[in-house]
């Protein structure tokens, strides 16, 4: 790997963890929405300088629907019913996950092999996705039907007398 | 400078630790729902690091598979969860 696409990789982690950790402490959905757009062009970043450029092109998509599905203007805030104490034991549980992790990806340089595959792959992964394992790929088909009937079937309820009113 | 399987893994780590850490900490169960698709991009950046360093037998894109069918996995579970959370309460 040159030079050049190292510094993407770094360029682009950093992106992506600026994204999350904004993402995690900034007010407001569409900040949200924005912070989540911009992991996934952190995460694009990274998937094209490892040399997986249809996966980043994906991977952008999908985090740009996730961000605009996040900043929508109908956007309705459920509380947790969990209390403080909970989530500072889920943020410890989080750090502690970060350090296994980090141990084991640290203790990961255990094998080594040349890569053969183009900078973008999509010819390769279209054929592993429909030929070699069309059954994950009719799974994952499956799983986003339902989520997305799901969602159009909870969109789609009646909203309350007050705020139809509000919305004339 | 150069990139590593060390340090791909070190990077999927930290996302995935992340989104974990916005899930844990949000209040909201809408703004807890954005640590999924982070945490699913870290797990993806894991497959496609071992798949551009670490693959010595098998499909050599199997990776970069994974983490395409992680993504749009992680985007109908935030989608499921936007539209049941903007559910009306019955009256």
């Amino acid at each position: 790997m040159d030079s050049l696409h190292a510094i993407g990789f770094y360029v682009s982690a950093a992106l992506a963890g600026a994204g999350g950790i904004l993402a995690a402490f900034l007010g407001g959905h569409w900040r949200r929405g924005l912070a989540l757009a911009l992991t996934g062009l952190g995460v694009a970043g990274i998937y094209a300088s490892l040399s997986a450029g249809f996966a980043a092109v994906v991977v952008l998509i999908c985090f740009v629907a996730v961000g605009a599905l996040v900043a929508k203007p109908d956007y309705r805030s459920v509380e947790q019913a969990a209390g403080a104490a909970w989530r500072q034991l889920g943020a410890v549980g989080a750090a502690l996950l970060f350090i296994g992790l980090a141990y084991a990806a640290f203790r990961g340089q255990f094998a080594n092999a040349t890569f053969y595959g183009g900078p973008f792959g999509a010819v390769s992964v279209g054929r592993l996705l429909f030929a070699h394992d069309g059954v994950a790929t009719d799974a994952i088909g499956g799983l986003v039907l339902v989520a997305l009937v799901g969602a159009a079937l909870a969109w789609r309820r009646e909203r309350p007398r007050d705020e139809r009113e509000t919305r004339r | 400078m150069t990139v590593t399987l060390v340090s791909v893994l070190f990077v999927s780590a930290a996302l995935t630790a992340l989104g974990a850490f916005i899930a844990a900490w949000k209040r909201e169960l809408t703004a807890a729902l954005c640590g999924l698709p982070v945490m699913f991009a870290g797990a993806g950046t894991a497959f496609v690091g071992v798949a551009r360093f670490g693959a010595a037998s098998g499909a050599p894109l199997l990776g970069q598979e994974a983490a395409v069918l992680l993504a749009i996995a992680a985007l109908a579970a935030v989608a499921l969860g936007v539209g049941l959370s903007g559910r009306e309460i019955p009256r």
